[in-house]
């Protein structure tokens, strides 16, 4: 047998124990219904993308063709109109462009602008006009019609009503406020599961400590692969944990109403949904494996349950210092910010998550997943080394290399 | 077993904050041998054969474990007994066994097999699906053992095997380390009880303060001291001191001294031709005990006066 073969063969046994052991317990369960005490994250979280969504707002448009001599007045009548709505329900900025050759053709390239998220546009005679609207658009195609109808009768009192033709299309690309929102609802979810998850791992090699146990596994397991076996197995436990949830939520969803349903199809992420998943779940790995190792390492120093407990502030501190900074990232992509956040090993996880929300392409995520999984091989070493010569009291007055030499 | 020496040590050095708790210590361990390193508390006998294990690393120093320069290497043919006994309090008997034992490479199937077997061996058949918090100390020491060779190991580690056991336990852990001698393995075991080592070892070192003071059989050991006489005359007759060795001192009606180098047949002629005759006469030869106490008692006496002088 190799030694990579050992050493795996080890350290799936320890992750077996460690995750049978977590999970036929009576605290399991009370661990796996926590969330429902926790429902207050699930609102700050709407909240957040709710104001991301917001942000994205200024980034909206809808769009009349009309010709220059009615422009003032269709400006002017649609800072009337605007004015008979609350301001959260005002539509988005108008846009007067004046007509060139085809019409529809230029209404066509309007809705395909790649600056702003296009909400409807307007071309043709104002008595008959045309309105191109996305999907579930119905407001701002009303809006559009009744703006003909009042610049029409603004210029001509009692003049003709108007009938317009309404085209439903959709666009070429996921809208930008899709794309926000599902680059604030990335990076809140994998920051929710670690939160939830990633800290239990804090205080695993406690056990083994305690019940001296820890002489048994180092003098048959390299340090190594206790630790990263003990990884492994709580990484189980929070994908049996996510699994059950997932599966719960799913099942909930099918009984929304039509209408909350609509309201995630808004969700629209830049490498699509199947992709975006896959990479959600890679990201949610990734973001325990990183935090989990550093939380291990730091864990296996502490010699008291008291000690542990006092960890869990700093845990907590930098697990929100992390989701702050990605937030950031999803909000500014392409910013410096967003570029720190996504190299820095701790954040890179949710930051490259809400990227997958707001950019479309692939080949990034390969990097970074390679990138993350060799700062997780990092921690795991760094922190079994300083477990071996601070714990175990080994360590040696001449580096490794030399001491393999025999 | 194969390998001539199951475990070498070449000037084995540790340092705990600066002080050397291990000072240059060699040993040699031949395959298929009972071998026991003796010592009194801190000695460094724990943390000698925590390094010849590869739990931690020598300061200065090499070892091999059943021939291999890295002891993990060698991980699945060791099995190891840590003076700290540690095992998981919410296994069952079985489980703990077949784990250690799956650590080590064994599959889970064969090992809670073989610990099912090993149990009832040990007159445990009763606490195999026991969990270990409802065993007494003795035991889950005992468990912990059995887990140490379900894989049937070629090298056994017991660090102070016996403490914490009762004479019953003892006498059932004798046998077994016997019988996994028997079977082929090494068994390399630490103890400060000189009994256990006296019945058991083939070789064995003496530690104390972190160097290696003996190593030998026990028949060595005890002939690093001399016998001790008890002559009985006929009569009492302090004359007789004359023809004594110097060290003779009176003991009851008799005398005790230790064995002349030339024996003892040319001191009893002239006691004969005096008239003193022989009631009694015993020669006893010293016990590993009191060779342990002998150099145990030097380093002490040695580390007490390097402590006055300092």
């Amino acid at each position: 047998m190799t030694r990579f073969r050992r050493t795996l063969r080890q350290t799936m046994t320890i992750a077996r124990r460690d995750f049978v052991a977590t999970v036929f317990t009576p605290i399991f369960l009370l661990f796996l219904f926590a969330p429902i005490f926790m429902g207050s994250f699930g609102a700050i979280g709407g909240l957040g993308a709710a104001s991301m969504s917001d942000g994205a707002a200024d980034k909206s448009r809808i769009v009349a063709i009309v010709a220059p001599d009615r422009a003032q007045a269709m400006i002017r009548e649609d800072a009337r109109l605007r004015r008979l709505f609350k301001r959260d329900e005002r539509p988005s900025t108008l846009s007067i462009v004046a007509p060139a050759g085809d019409p529809a053709a230029q209404a066509r390239a309007a809705m395909a602008d790649r600056a702003y998220d296009i909400d409807g546009v307007l071309y043709g005679p104002l008595a008959k006009p045309t309105i191109l609207v996305p999907p579930l658009s119905r407001f701002t195609g009303n809006y559009l019609e009744a703006l003909a109808q009042a610049t029409i009768a603004a210029e001509q009192p009692g003049a003709v009503t108007v009938t317009a033709t309404r085209v439903t299309t959709t666009r070429e690309r996921t809208s930008i406020g899709g794309q926000h929102q599902s680059g604030f609802l990335a990076v809140f979810g994998v920051f929710f599961l670690t939160l939830f998850l990633a800290g239990q791992v804090v205080g695993t090699m406690a056990e083994e400590r305690n019940n001296k146990v820890i002489e048994v596994l180092a003098a048959a397991v390299p340090l190594e692969a206790v630790f990263f076996g003990k990884l492994i197995g709580m990484f189980g436990v929070a994908v049996l944990f996510v699994g059950f949830w997932g599966t719960v939520l799913g099942q909930l969803t099918t009984l929304l109403p039509p209408s909350a349903a609509a309201a995630f199809g808004d969700l629209t992420p830049a490498v699509g949904v199947p992709t975006f998943a896959l990479l959600f779940a890679a990201y949610f790995s990734m973001a325990y494996l990183l935090l989990g190792s550093v939380f291990l390492g730091v864990g296996a120093q502490a010699s008291t349950m008291r000690e542990i407990q006092m960890l869990s502030l700093p845990i907590t501190l930098v697990q929100v210092g992390m989701f702050a900074l990605a937030s950031a990232a999803a909000r500014l992509p392409g910013s410096w910010v967003a570029t720190l956040a996504e190299v820095f090993p701790l954040s890179s996880p949710f930051a490259m998550a809400g990227r997958a929300a707001n950019s479309p392409e692939v080949w990034p995520h390969l990097l970074a997943l390679a990138w993350q999984a060799q700062w997780v091989t990092i921690f795991i070493t760094v922190g079994a080394r300083l477990f071996r010569r601070g714990v175990l009291q080994s360590g040696s007055a001449r580096p490794f290399w030399r001491r393999h030499k025999g | 077993m194969t390998d001539a020496w199951a475990v070498t040590a070449e000037g084995l050095v540790k340092r705990f904050e600066g002080r050397r708790v291990v000072d240059g210590v060699d040993l040699a361990v031949p395959g298929g041998a009972i071998y026991g390193v003796l010592g009194p508390n801190g000695a460094g006998k724990t943390t000698t054969l925590r390094m010849l294990l590869g739990i931690i690393e020598p300061d200065e120093g090499r070892r091999t474990l059943l021939g291999q320069s890295q002891p993990r290497d060698a991980g699945d043919r060791v099995g190891y007994l840590p003076e700290e006994r540690g095992l998981y309090p919410a296994m069952k008997a079985r489980e703990a066994i077949a784990f250690m034992g799956a650590l080590r490479g064994l599959p889970w199937r064969e090992g809670r097999k073989r610990a099912a077997t090993l149990l009832e061996q040990a007159g445990l058949g009763h606490a195999v699906d026991e969990k270990v918090r409802k065993l007494s100390k003795g035991m889950a020491q005992l468990v912990q053992l059995l887990g140490s060779v379900v894989h049937q190991p070629d090298l056994i580690v017991l660090d102070e095997p016996f403490s914490g056991l009762d004479p019953v336990n003892q006498e059932k852990l004798e046998a077994l380390i016997v019988a996994e001698r028997d079977r082929g393995a090494t068994i390399l075991f630490s103890t400060h009880v000189m009994a256990h080592a006296e019945r058991l070892c083939d070789r064995l070192a003496i530690i104390a303060g972190g160097k290696r003071r003996f190593e030998g059989t026990v028949d060595d050991a005890r002939a690093t001291l001399p016998a001790q006489v008890h002559y009985l005359p006929h009569a009492a007759d302090p004359a007789i001191a004359a023809l004594l060795p110097h060290d003779a001192v009176p003991e009851g009606n008799g005398w005790r001294f230790t064995l002349p180098r030339d024996g003892i047949e040319p001191l009893l002629t002239p006691l004969i031709q005096a008239g003193h005759g022989i009631a009694g006469l015993t020669i006893e030869r010293p016990t590993l005990h009191e060779a342990f106490v002998r150099v145990v008692g030097a380093v002490e006496a040695a580390r007490q006066q390097q402590e006055v002088r300092a």
